[in-house]
């Protein structure tokens, strides 16, 4: 596999956690990730988004204990760190969807250094999603 | 620091050289892939990383990735639950 292409919508700490671990497992390989940050998912491309991610619905008690399980997994615990990570191997492209960046308040000035900026779905769909070897939606 | 382990290659013992060895137990997916990427790219051709891991998913993880990379896996062992994997750089 040479390029991946990933969507993210959910923005609940644990549900956010699957996708940027597929990331970081293929782009340690070399892989070329392109990730699309869609809906609520859109924040984690803010400082104060990522930093704000919890457990939601029936595991919210439980937010503690998994941020403890991810530490133990060696991972790092914030979601910002997570990025971070990411970012250090090389070959992830982080992408603000702009209909999500309207709704959900992400604009250029709160925007994470680490993400390569606002576009548009069809850009994202058409020029990285249909040319990748694999896609995936979260 | 080198350190010289021994397999069974074709029902007699050859020696081997560990050139590094990288310890993720404890961790879970994507780390010791991931850490298995970042030890693999300092070393080079011929060189031996051993692999010690805990995570159960590295037994199917570590032996396909050495096929996608063209790296040997030369060894796999398993004691109480702990897995050691000695590749050979390609």
């Amino acid at each position: 596999m040479k390029s991946m292409a990933i969507v993210v919508r959910d923005d609940s700490y644990d549900k956010i956690l699957t996708p940027l671990a597929f990331a970081y497992l293929q782009a340690a390989e070399g892989v070329e990730i392109n990730m699309l940050f869609v809906n609520w998912a859109v924040r984690a491309l803010t400082e104060t988004g990522a930093g704000e991610m919890k457990i939601q619905g029936d595991h919210a008690d439980q937010d503690a204990w998994v941020r403890e399980q991810v530490a133990r997994a060696g991972l790092p615990v914030e979601i910002y760190d997570i990025i971070k990570a990411l970012k250090s191997t090389g070959n992830v492209n982080l992408y603000a969807c702009s209909l999500a960046a309207a709704i959900f308040e992400v604009d250029e000035d709160n925007l994470i250094p680490e993400a390569e900026g606002i576009i548009g779905a069809s850009w994202f769909l058409n020029e990285k999603a249909a040319h990748a070897d694999h896609y995936q939606y979260f | 620091m080198r350190i010289t382990t021994s397999i069974s290659e074709g029902g007699k013992m050859t020696e081997l050289k560990v050139t590094s060895t990288l310890d993720t137990s404890g961790k879970c997916c994507p780390m010791p892939m991931v850490e298995t990427n970042k030890a693999m790219r300092v070393l080079a051709a011929g060189d031996i990383l051993e692999i010690i891991a805990t995570d159960p998913g590295t037994r199917n993880d570590i032996p396909s990735w050495c096929e996608r990379t063209g790296n040997h896996l030369l060894e796999t062992r398993e004691d109480d639950k702990v897995y050691r994997y000695y590749v050979s750089k390609n």
